[in-house]
């Protein structure tokens, strides 16, 4: 019997009963569209969870926070001759490692001012990790700075009333200094306390460059770059290690020449993505203590793997118990159509194509079912991304912040419940389809008389 | 063409433990030839229904063997003897045996579909039968919608369909009125004799029975005697 015609003969039994072929579909849809939105909100969950982390950071970086000493447990910073062993590794691109100032410095051109981090870098690292001028040249002089892109848009005039800011945070144009930056005198103020007293020394600088605005939307860049020189130059002055501001309430701390010379933010960049675990595996052995996007994706992923497969196996009791909807229904079938079973096996029908048009039929219901269940599911989907946002402005009256995925359907989840809604179809199709095998010719035809 | 070899078969019934052995045929022995029409005659209940399904494979014999066409048939597995039937055996049953959901001419069609012939030749064949039996015109009409000998032709149809040498038929004119039988009878004759199919009939009529070639009398599941008519 040729396919074609089994199929035919299948369409043909399934219009004989339509209003039960019609509630078997539909439970198995229900079941499949059920699996699908549950498993939806996991990988809904996911996406927006790693689309966070890698927002926030570079995917092919490997922060270093230090190593760890033996026996004593504890860690200490990274030093020049790690940066040299880091440089080393294979597939690194880039080592950057800078060393902050303890100490928010205080700059000014003329009437403007801004507080700011301050930071010594090395460029030629930090060029190669992507660091990019949109104005000016890269600092040669000992004086000469660097300012990040959103450094001249904070730079308030002196007088500047609290409400300075507008309400998307920014300075509003009439307090912001509108004149050059490139070439202009910067002065740093750096305070320390002496004998009690707190005393202010001031630097003059030249801001020769502005970096590049950064690619992410919400990403700020304020900080000045300084040289290594003027560090010396502050930690003269504050007796301090990295300009550490002393406080008048507390001791001394003993233990801060361990700063010295040390960087406070190493970042290791890959090649590329792939190379990223195989470097982190080699700083592990080595005792370094790092972080990257990757190592906790790979730990996101994995938690959200058992939860997804959590929620797919709840999914497929739902289509269990649709299943054995279709089992009815092929039962009931199967014997309405014994009469005509047993006549198409006195003509000379092979059992196995009568059994094959059964599991057919069976397999027909759960694929409707699991086509029809997976468009729903897209529909609830989207209704569900669409409305639940709505309800939590409703609910707290405000525009929701997180952008959060509440549901996502990517293509293997569809894929996922067909064929678990295909495998429990044909399991649950097959003593029906069997049974029809069995029936007894001579019985089936004597029914009909 | 079909040779049956001390076959003998009983009926097992009632519960386990409380089982009853009710023997039904005991040493048949007989042969049809090529070309042959031979019918079996008997009483009601002397087992001629029984015989006729053994020969069909629809039930299997206790012992003995039964070969048709050269082929030891009587230990075939369902699916060889299904496959065997299609191909070498054609039924005609006394309640016509039509399925009730399809028209004549799909009732018609089905063992071309069974046996995987292409839709086209299947059509050609199919209204090409009909015409031979006249009911080219109810090939749209289902069972229900038409009169016993119509559906008997429409039956006679489908076993012709696909050209068995071997006709099985129990009954066959068991429903039909006799004007109806006559047309019935005068057909198969015709058959036999233009397209040399072989008939094995059962019936306890004896206008059927006459237009045997040899006729074969069942009494109390043995062969009583076997007659060989002279006028055919
Ligand atoms: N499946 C069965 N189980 C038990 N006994 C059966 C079965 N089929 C038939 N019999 C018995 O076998 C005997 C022969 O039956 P069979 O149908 O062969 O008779 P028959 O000669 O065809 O009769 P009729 O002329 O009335 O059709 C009967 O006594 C019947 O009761
Ligand atoms: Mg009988």
């Amino acid at each position: 019997m040729q396919l074609k015609d089994q199929f035919r003969f299948v369409r043909q039994n399934m219009k004989k009963n339509k209003t039960r072929v019609f509630m078997t579909i539909l439970a198995t849809a229900m079941g499949c569209a059920f699996l699908i939105v549950l498993a939806s909100v996991g990988f809904g969950l996911q996406k927006s969870v790693v689309k966070e982390m890698t927002e926030q950071r570079v995917i092919t970086q490997i922060d270093v926070h230090g190593k760890e000493i033996a026996d004593q447990g504890g860690f200490r910073p990274v030093s020049e001759k790690d940066i040299q062993i880091f440089e080393k590794l294979k597939d690194v691109k880039a080592v950057t490692r800078r060393k902050m100032l303890q100490q928010e410095g205080n700059f000014s051109i003329g009437n403007y001012q801004e507080p700011a981090q301050t930071v010594v870098a090395n460029f030629p690292s930090e060029v190669k990790a992507g660091l990019e001028l949109s104005a000016g040249r890269l600092p040669k002089g000992e004086d000469e700075v660097v300012v990040g892109y959103n450094f001249p848009l904070n730079l308030a005039i002196k007088d500047a009333p609290d409400d300075r800011y507008d309400d998307k945070g920014q300075l509003k144009a009439e307090y912001r200094y509108t004149g050059k930056l490139i070439g202009e005198k910067l002065e740093i103020t750096v305070r320390q306390l002496k004998d009690g007293k707190q005393e202010e020394k001031t630097i003059p600088l030249t801001v020769v460059g502005i970096s590049k605005k950064p690619t992410r939307e919400w990403a700020e860049d304020r900080s000045v770059f300084i040289s290594d020189t003027i560090l010396t130059e502050i930690e003269n002055f504050t007796g301090t290690p990295k300009g550490y501001l002393l406080d008048p309430n507390s001791e001394v701390p003993k233990d801060q020449d361990i700063h010295e010379n040390s960087f406070d933010e190493v970042k290791i960049y890959a090649r590329n993505m792939e190379a990223v675990q195989g470097i982190s595996d080699q700083l592990k052995d080595m005792n370094y203590a790092t972080y990257s996007v990757v190592n906790e994706l790979k730990e996101v992923n994995m938690i959200f793997m058992i939860a997804k497969a959590g929620l797919i196996f709840i999914g497929t009791i739902a289509i269990l118990i649709a299943s054995i909807g279709i089992y009815n229904t092929m039962t009931m079938a199967v014997t309405e159509r014994a009469p005509d079973i047993g006549i198409m096996k006195a003509i000379g029908a092979n059992p196995k194509t009568i059994k094959r048009i059964f599991l057919l039929e069976s397999s027909y219901i759960g694929l409707i079912g699991a086509l029809i269940g997976t468009l729903v599911s897209y529909g609830i989907s989207y209704a569900v991304n669409f409305a639940i946002p709505l309800i939590i402005k409703q609910a707290f009256g405000k525009e929701t912040e997180i952008n959060i995925i509440f549901s996502d359907i990517p293509f293997i989840l569809p894929v996922i419940c067909i064929v678990i809604c295909y495998g429990v179809t044909i399991i649950s199709g097959y003593r029906p389809a069997q049974r029809a095998t069995r029936v007894d010719v001579l019985k089936a035809m004597r029914r009909e008389v | 063409m079909i040779t049956v070899k001390k076959l003998s078969h009983d009926f097992v019934i009632g519960k386990k433990g409380r089982q009853t052995i009710i023997p039904i045929l005991r040493d048949i022995s007989f042969s049809v030839e090529k070309g042959e029409i031979v019918t079996i005659v008997g009483r009601s209940g002397s087992g001629k229904s029984t015989l006729l399904n053994l020969v069909s494979g629809f039930i299997h014999p206790k012992e003995g063997e039964i070969w048709i066409s050269g082929e030891k048939v009587s230990n075939l597995n369902e699916a060889k003897f299904a496959d065997f039937r299609i191909h070498n055996l054609g039924f005609i049953f006394q309640s016509f045996q039509l399925i009730p959901s399809m028209t004549a001419f799909q009732n018609v069609e089905l063992p071309l579909i069974l046996k995987g012939i292409n839709e086209g030749e299947r059509r050609k064949q199919t209204e090409e039968m009909l015409k031979k039996v006249g009911l080219l015109d109810y090939q749209d009409h289902y069972p229900g919608e038409l009169s016993g000998g119509q559906q008997q032709r429409v039956s006679i149809a489908r076993a012709l369909i696909v050209n068995p040498p071997i006709i099985l038929a129990d009954e066959p004119t068991g429903s039909l009125d006799s004007e109806t039988e006559e047309d019935l009878l005068k057909f198969i004759k015709e058959l036999n004799r233009d397209l040399g199919i072989t008939f094995l009939i059962i019936t306890h009529d004896d206008k059927v029975a006459e237009i045997g070639h040899r006729t074969i009398e069942l009494r109390d599941g043995r062969i009583f005697e076997e007659v060989r008519l002279v006028c055919n």
